[in-house]
C-alpha cells in the first residue's frame, strides 16, 4: 500500500475474463474472454465504443461486480474468491475509485470527504486531518477545504473526487469516464493532475474514457470492442 | 464502525431537509407530547378509582371472619382488644380501623331501607371516606357516641333531616332481632350516592351493645403506599389465623379490573399514538434513503460495510425520535402543569362517578411512565428505521450508482 512502489510487478492480472448480462432472457456479452495485465505504475486507459465493456472490465476489477468466468487478481490476491466482506475491505484499502459524476457526499465538506475514507480505514483522527489537508493541497484546492460540494464547480468536485482516492495510497486508481463532465480545458488540467501522480508517486492509473485528450496523456492505450481487446499499444 | 461519521453525516441528513425533518419531528413532539398527557390523566383515574376503592370503607388490607363475605352478619365475627394496633416493624401503615359492620333495615315515619349499618370509632376513620366527606350537622364524637351519621341521598329517600329519629332493626349475636331508636347527629354527602344510601354509621361501642356481643366484624389497614401491601398482608396472615385476610383487589374485583386495565390503557393508548407515527417515519426515512441511494452506492463501492450503512438509517433514525421524545416530553409535562389541580368533569359527573372516579380529573405525571413512554419511543424509531436500512442495502453499490 506504497505510493512509491514502481516495481515491475503485476498489479492487475485478467485472464479470460467473461461477464455476461440477462437482459430480459437475452444473454448481453459484455466481456468475452478478456486477458489483461497491468504492471504497476503503469497509466492505460481503456477505450472502445458504447457497450464495448469498458465499465464492465473495470467494475470486475474494483470488484464491484463478479466475473462468471475467467480469473481476476488485484495486487497478487484473487478477487473471484473473495467474499463480499472481503471485496469491501479489497475496495477500502487497495482501489481508489474516481466516478464519473464526482459522488461526493453533499453534507460533508471537501475535507471530510476526503478524510471520511480514512475513517473507514481507521485512521486517527490528527494523521486523517493532515493528509486530507495535504491530499488537497497537493491537487491546488487547499483552500476549498471547507467548502461543501455544491460550493464546488465541477472540476473542482472532480479533483476533491481524486483527493479522495489517492488520499489512501491504493495500489490501484480507478477512473471510469472521470473527465464526462469537464470541459477541455478542465479536463487537460485533470490530466496533467493523474500523470504527475503517476509520473512522481507512481500511482497506477487505469481509466476508461472516450476522450482521445485522456487517451494521449496515458503511457498505453487498450481498445475494447464488443467484450474483447482489439488494440493494445505504448503512447 | 466509525460511529463518528455516521452520527455526523446522520444529523447533516436530518439538517440538510429541514422542513420534511421538522414536519416529522412536529409530529413526533406532538404525539409524545399527548401520550404524556393521556398517560398520566389515565394514572390520575387509576389513582382516583383506586382510592376510592380504599377509602370505600376497605382500605388496602381487610381482616374478616371466614364466611363473612358470603353472608355478612354480626355472627361472623372475631374478638380483638380495642387498643389492638399493628405489630411494629410494619412500616407504611396510614391507619386502621375497627368496625362492626352488619346488615340492618332502617326506618323512617315515611319509609324503610336496607343498609349497611357501621359502628365505627371516629378517631380511626381517618383512613375512610368518612372524614373526607362534607358533613352537615355533626360528626359522630367517639365510638360510644349512640347517634347516627346517615348519607344525604338516605336523608332525602327517608324524608328525613338532622336531629330527627330512625329505628333500626338488626340481628343481634344471640340470632334474635334487636330494634333501637337513633338521632341523626350528622348527613353526610359522598362522592357517590351509592355509598349515601349504603352506609349508616354509628359509635362502634354503641353497636357493640345493641348486638349485645363485645366482637368485631372487620379490621381495615390502610397503607401510605400500595406497594407494601404484599409485606403487610403476609404478617396479617400470621397473625390472624383463621381469619380471612383480603387485600382490596380481591375485595372489589371491580376496581381492581378496572385498576388493571387502565395499566393496558397507558400501553394501548402509547402503541396507537406512536403506532399511527411510524408509519410516518418509515416513509421519511425511506424518501431520505432513496434520495441519497446513489451517495449511499458510493459509500459502499469504497468499502463501506453494509452495517454501517445500517448503522447510519438507524441513527439518523434515533436521533429525530430522541429530539422530538424530548422536545414531547417537555410539552407534556408542561401541559400536565397547566392542568395544574385537574380536568372538572362535573358536567358528565353522573357517568363518571358509576365507574367510581372523581368529578376531578387529575394528572398523576409518573416517572416510570414517562421513562418507558421515552425508550419505547426510541425503540419504536429502530424499529422503524429497519426497513428503510433494507432498503438502502438491499441494492447492490453499482445499482445504485447507477442511479
Ligand atoms: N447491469 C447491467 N445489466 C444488463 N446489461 C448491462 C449491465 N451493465 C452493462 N450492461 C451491458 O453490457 C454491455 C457493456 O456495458 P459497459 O457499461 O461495460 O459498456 P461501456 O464500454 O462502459 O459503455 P459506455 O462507453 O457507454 O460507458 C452493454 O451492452 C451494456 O448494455
Ligand atoms: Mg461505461
Amino acid at each position: 500500500m506504497s505510493d512509491v512502489s514502481v516495481g515491475n510487478g503485476v498489479v492487475v492480472d485478467c485472464a479470460g475474463v467473461s461477464r455476461t448480462y440477462q437482459e430480459d432472457a437475452v444473454p448481453v456479452h459484455a466481456l468475452r474472454g478478456v486477458d489483461f495485465q497491468f504492471a504497476r505504475g503503469d497509466f492505460v486507459s481503456l477505450s472502445g465504443p458504447s457497450g464495448s465493456g469498458k465499465s464492465t472490465l473495470l467494475n470486475l476489477i474494483g470488484g464491484l461486480d463478479r466475473a462468471d468466468a475467467g480469473t481476476i487478481a488485484v495486487d497478487g490476491v484473487a478477487v473471484n474468491a473473495l467474499s463480499e466482506s472481503e471485496l469491501s475491505d479489497l475496495r477500502l484499502h487497495k482501489i481508489g475509485f474516481v466516478f464519473q459524476s464526482y459522488n461526493l457526499i453533499p453534507v460533508l465538506s471537501a475535507q471530510e470527504n476526503v478524510e471520511f475514507i480514512m475513517q473507514l480505514q481507521g485512521v486517527a483522527p490528527g494523521e486523517r486531518a493532515e493528509r486530507a489537508v495535504e491530499s488537497l493541497a497537493s491537487l491546488g484546492i487547499g483552500e476549498l477545504a471547507h467548502r461543501r460540494p455544491g460550493e464546488l464547480s465541477g472540476g473542482q468536485q472532480q479533483r476533491v473526487a481524486i483527493a479522495r482516492a489517492i488520499v489512501t495510497h491504493p495500489v490501484l486508481l480507478l477512473a471510469d469516464e472521470p473527465s464526462a463532465n469537464l470541459d477541455s480545458g478542465t479536463t487537460e488540467e485533470l490530466l496533467k493532475l493523474l500523470r504527475r501522480l503517476n509520473d512522481d508517486r507512481g500511482i497506477s492509473i487505469l481509466t476508461a474514457t472516450h476522450d482521445p485528450m485522456v487517451m494521449g496523456y496515458a503511457k498505453r492505450r487498450v481498445v475494447l470492442r464488443d467484450g474483447a481487446i482489439v488494440e493494445d499499444s505504448a503512447n | 464502525m466509525p460511529i463518528k461519521l455516521l452520527f455526523q453525516m446522520s444529523v447533516r441528513n436530518i439538517l440538510r431537509h429541514r422542513r420534511r425533518n421538522g414536519m416529522m419531528l412536529a409530529a413526533v413532539v406532538v404525539a409524545v407530547a399527548a401520550v404524556v398527557m393521556m398517560n398520566s390523566l389515565i394514572r390520575g383515574m387509576q389513582q382516583d378509582m383506586a382510592d376510592a376503592a380504599v377509602e370505600n370503607l376497605v382500605g388496602h388490607v381487610k381482616v374478616l371472619a371466614p364466611g363473612y363475605r358470603d353472608d355478612p352478619g354480626i355472627q361472623k365475627n372475631f374478638e380483638l382488644a380495642s387498643d389492638w394496633r399493628p405489630p411494629d416493624g410494619v412500616a407504611e401503615v396510614a391507619g386502621w380501623a375497627m368496625r362492626v359492620r352488619v346488615p340492618a333495615v332502617i326506618m323512617s315515619e315515611r319509609g324503610t331501607r336496607g343498609i349497611q349499618f357501621v359502628g365505627v370509632n371516629p378517631r380511626q376513620e381517618g383512613i375512610s371516606f368518612l372524614s373526607s366527606a362534607r358533613m352537615a350537622g355533626e360528626s359522630l364524637k367517639d365510638a360510644s357516641d349512640g347517634r347516627i351519621i346517615i348519607g344525604q341521598a338516605l336523608a332525602e329517600q327517608l324524608e328525613t333531616g338532622l336531629g330527627r329519629r330512625l329505628v333500626i332493626i338488626t340481628q343481634g349475636a344471640d340470632g334474635l332481632n334487636r330494634e333501637a331508636g337513633f338521632r341523626i347527629a350528622g348527613l353526610y354527602d359522598a362522592d357517590g350516592e351509592g355509598m349515601e344510601k349504603f352506609f349508616v354509621f354509628t359509635g362502634v361501642d354503641a353497636l357493640q351493645k345493641m348486638v349485645g356481643a363485645a366482637v368485631f366484624t372487620e379490621l381495615s389497614i390502610r397503607l401510605h403506599q400500595e406497594p407494601a401491601l404484599f409485606a403487610l398482608k403476609e404478617i396479617l396472615v400470621e397473625l390472624f389465623t383463621g381469619l380471612e385476610v383480603l387485600d382490596w383487589r380481591e375485595l372489589e374485583p371491580q376496581a381492581a379490573a378496572m385498576f388493571i386495565f387502565a395499566d393496558a390503557a397507558v400501553l394501548i393508548w402509547f402503541f396507537v399514538m406512536m403506532g399511527a407515527l411510524v408509519f410516518g417515519l418509515v416513509n421519511t426515512l425511506v424518501t431520505s434513503v432513496m434520495e441519497r441511494i446513489r451517495e449511499l452506492g458510493m459509500l459502499r463501492a469504497v468499502g463501506m460495510r453494509p452495517r454501517s450503512v445500517v448503522a447510519q438509517v438507524v441513527i439518523e433514525s434515533s436521533v429525530l425520535m430522541l429530539i422530538g421524545v424530548a422536545v414531547g416530553i417537555a410539552l407534556g409535562l408542561a401541559g400536565i402543569f397547566a392542568m395544574g389541580d385537574g380536568l372538572d368533569l362535573s358536567l358528565w359527573s353522573e357517568g363518571v362517578e358509576s365507574f367510581g372516579m372523581r368529578t376531578l380529573l387529575r394528572p398523576v405525571p409518573l416517572f416510570d411512565d414517562v421513562l418507558l413512554i421515552a425508550l419505547l419511543s426510541l425503540g419504536l424509531g429502530v424499529v422503524a428505521s429497519l426497513y428503510p436500512a433494507w432498503r438502502a442495502i438491499k441494492i447492490k453499490p453499482l445499482e445504485a450508482l447507477r442511479r
